[in-house]
């Protein structure tokens, strides 16, 4: 393979988890609820994705274990933000600690000989992968990909600013206690929030361990889900510039892998760093300029009406 | 209203320990290990040989530096999780300045040295977060916490290219790392030498000891406090905000820079990937459970140094995961975060 169309096809396959995960995110920051616990919950979802995988030998029993173990990630971390109203940043912190720290206790109990991870293959849909460069690229995915993306999709629609429900979730975002006294039930719609981030984390940890490497190594996420968190800003709370985000993520990971085939004499660990950098510009530059939804981080607590 | 993070009232305290208790016991005996070999290969690494107290105390006084200046950031309203990158660039600076010593010279001059690049290094990584902080608004946690990959990213850069500071290559077999710090760079022993105690016990009790007097006696502390309370009202008394803002970051990023300084110039006193070793999330949770006070930074700096040291030999002894100790760490934060809102309940 030349090396533009190594460099996009890889770009494609690191963002892919990234914009799962973002999905779920987006929908739960526009309710008011930070979870940089998705980090945590892909993790979560590698593991047991991978440790169902290897004990069933069906990747989709894998998938599904690994909706149930970041499921649990998320309502923990509901029972915490919106439940308990216990700040969300510490918590999101010390969750994905535990998770980092769980899975790579789990590894060392389960996958101490080699344990053959099965996973998914690639499926090329016919007629539109032939596309040259960007077909194979974008048009060769695993069915848990193609899965992942259309249920993304539905989400962008569903929650769209056109949608009833996705005025009740700015409304419930951006002033909630407001949107409770209208009559909308804030804490159902920001745990169901979070469960949903859980679940489409889950799906990109699952990718991740399933699609894209078939095995599980301790830390297999390496702040990929703080990248999804960062797409979320960057991107403006909006699903295309969010995706877009992703996309530039997954190509500036995939630059340490593509860079001698480019013909780019640069220190790998100089492109390691690069995603990392990206996102400290895009968080820098976007933050100030564009508008947060104003209760984002703030727990909702019924004030006593006089 | 000053925002409370994790205030959790006393029953929390009792809660969050018998949670973190039951949890280390369930992740022992989850191995297959006997519960009595566990919590005996524990004691023996917290208090077993002159050299587990040395190793905790180590430890413990790298956990006070970093969250000494959690502690202070968090009293001016800025919560720093960049602890892991700062120590990283802090350890960075030391070895630049720690190699470059001559070995004729007294600790007296080269370890001051070593430890104020320490604090500068570590000072500026805090640097820029601080200022997008204060002159545009960016959340400083999502800052502080991606300059700890690059951090991490830089320190690999630095021990790979020879051009940096890795040591010469004189065959396959040479490490990536640097060369070993000059003799007067290297952190003096305390006590018997088979404790390896090192001065970065003092230099982690000074630390506490002028943080103390800062936030407790003095205009600044009071400023600092202000600030945390409200960015507004601190204006309007006419406050430095901006300044205080990145001052204070930029002394919790050096103070973790200091302790990226003590952790190259113990033994191996070398450079390399990982010497970070979590010392930065840990430091952090430290900070967070301490609840703004310098003097429970110290007590819980303290007891984690000992957990941390109790834990490597839960690995070497009873086969125990050290990722046990991260779990516990995590068990105890999130109980306690959880139970901040007990407080509120009981006094409104």
């Amino acid at each position: 393979m030349s090396a533009l169309p190594e460099l996009i096809d890889g770009g494609v396959r690191l963002a892919v988890p990234l914009l799962l995960a973002s999905s779920g995110e987006l929908v739960s920051e526009r309710a008011g609820v930070l979870n940089l616990s998705v980090e945590g919950m892909m993790l979560t979802g590698a593991f047991a994705g991978a440790v169902g995988a290897a004990q069933t030998g069906d990747p989709v029993v894998g998938v599904a274990c690994a909706l149930v173990a970041s499921g649990l990630v998320a309502v923990l971390q509901g029972l915490l933000s919106v439940t308990l109203l216990a700040d969300q940043i510490v918590t999101g912190i010390a969750v994905n600690a535990l998770a980092l720290g769980l899975t790579t206790y789990g590894a060392r109990l389960y996958f101490t000989s080699g344990r053959d991870v099965g996973g998914f293959d690639e499926i090329a849909l016919p007629g539109l992968s032939r596309i040259p460069v960007l077909g194979p690229a974008l048009f060769e995915q695993s069915a848990l990909a193609f899965a992942g993306l259309l249920l993304a999709g539905c989400l962008a629609v569903l929650f769209s600013r056109r949608t009833g429900i996705g005025l009740a979730l700015t409304a419930i975002g951006e002033d909630a206690v407001s949107a409770d006294r209208a009559g909308l039930p804030v804490r159902l719609v920001r745990f169901g929030a979070v469960l949903l981030t859980g679940v489409m984390a889950g799906l990109a940890g699952a990718q991740l361990a399933l699609a894209d490497i078939h095995a599980f190594t301790d830390n297999i996420t390496a702040g990929a889900g703080y990248l999804a968190v960062v797409a979320v800003i960057a991107g403006q709370w909006r699903p295309w510039p969010t995706a877009l985000a992703c996309g530039f993520f997954g190509i500036a990971q995939a630059l340490q892998f593509a860079a001698p085939t480019l013909g780019v004499e640069v220190p790998s660990a100089l492109l390691i760093m690069l995603p990392y950098l990206l996102a400290l510009a895009a968080v820098s530059g976007f933050a100030r300029a564009g508008r947060s939804p104003s209760a984002l981080t703030v727990p909702f607590v019924r004030e006593a009406r006089a | 209203m000053m925002r409370q993070l994790t205030a959790a009232p006393g029953f929390g305290w009792v809660l969050a320990i018998a949670a973190a208790a039951a949890v280390g016991l369930a992740l022992i005996t989850g191995t297959g290990t006997p519960v009595a070999v566990g919590t005996g290969a524990l004691r023996d690494g917290m208090f077993g040989t002159p050299y587990a107290i040395g190793n905790a105390l180590n430890a413990a006084a790298v956990l006070a530096l970093v969250a000494v200046g959690f502690t202070i950031a968090h009293r001016a309203g800025l919560v720093n999780v960049g602890g892991e990158g700062q120590i990283a660039a802090g350890g960075i600076a030391a070895t630049l300045v720690g190699v470059a010593l001559p070995d004729a010279w007294p600790p007296a001059a080269g370890v001051p040295l070593t430890l104020a690049a320490g604090f500068v290094g570590g000072a500026v990584w805090a640097l820029g977060p601080a200022v997008l902080r204060s002159l545009r608004d960016t959340s400083e946690v999502i800052t502080t916490l991606l300059m700890n990959f690059v951090g991490a990213g830089l320190v690999a850069l630095c021990v790979h290219e020879e051009s940096l500071l890795r040591q010469p290559i004189t065959s396959a077999a040479t490490l990536p790392q640097s060369a070993p710090l000059a003799p007067s760079a290297r952190l003096p022993l305390l006590g018997p030498p088979e404790a390896q105690a090192t001065a970065a016990i003092l230099v982690a009790a000074a630390a506490v000891l002028v943080a103390l007097v800062v936030t407790r006696w003095t205009v600044t502390g009071t400023q600092l406090v202000a600030v945390g309370r409200s960015v507004p009202a601190a204006r309007r008394l006419g406050l430095p905000v901006a300044r205080l803002q990145v001052a204070a970051l930029c002394t919790a990023g050096g103070l973790a820079g200091i302790a990226g300084a003590t952790l190259v110039a113990t033994v191996p006193f070398v450079l390399k990937e990982g010497f970070t070793a979590g010392f930065g999330f840990a430091g952090l949770v430290v900070g967070l459970l301490a609840g703004r006070s310098i003097a429970a930074v110290a007590a819980i700096a303290l007891a984690f140094g000992f957990l941390a040291s109790g834990g490597i030999n839960l690995q070497i002894a009873a086969g125990v995961p050290a990722s046990s100790v991260q779990i516990v760490q995590s068990v105890l934060i999130i109980v306690v975060a959880g139970a901040a809102i007990l407080r509120e309940r009981g006094t409104s």
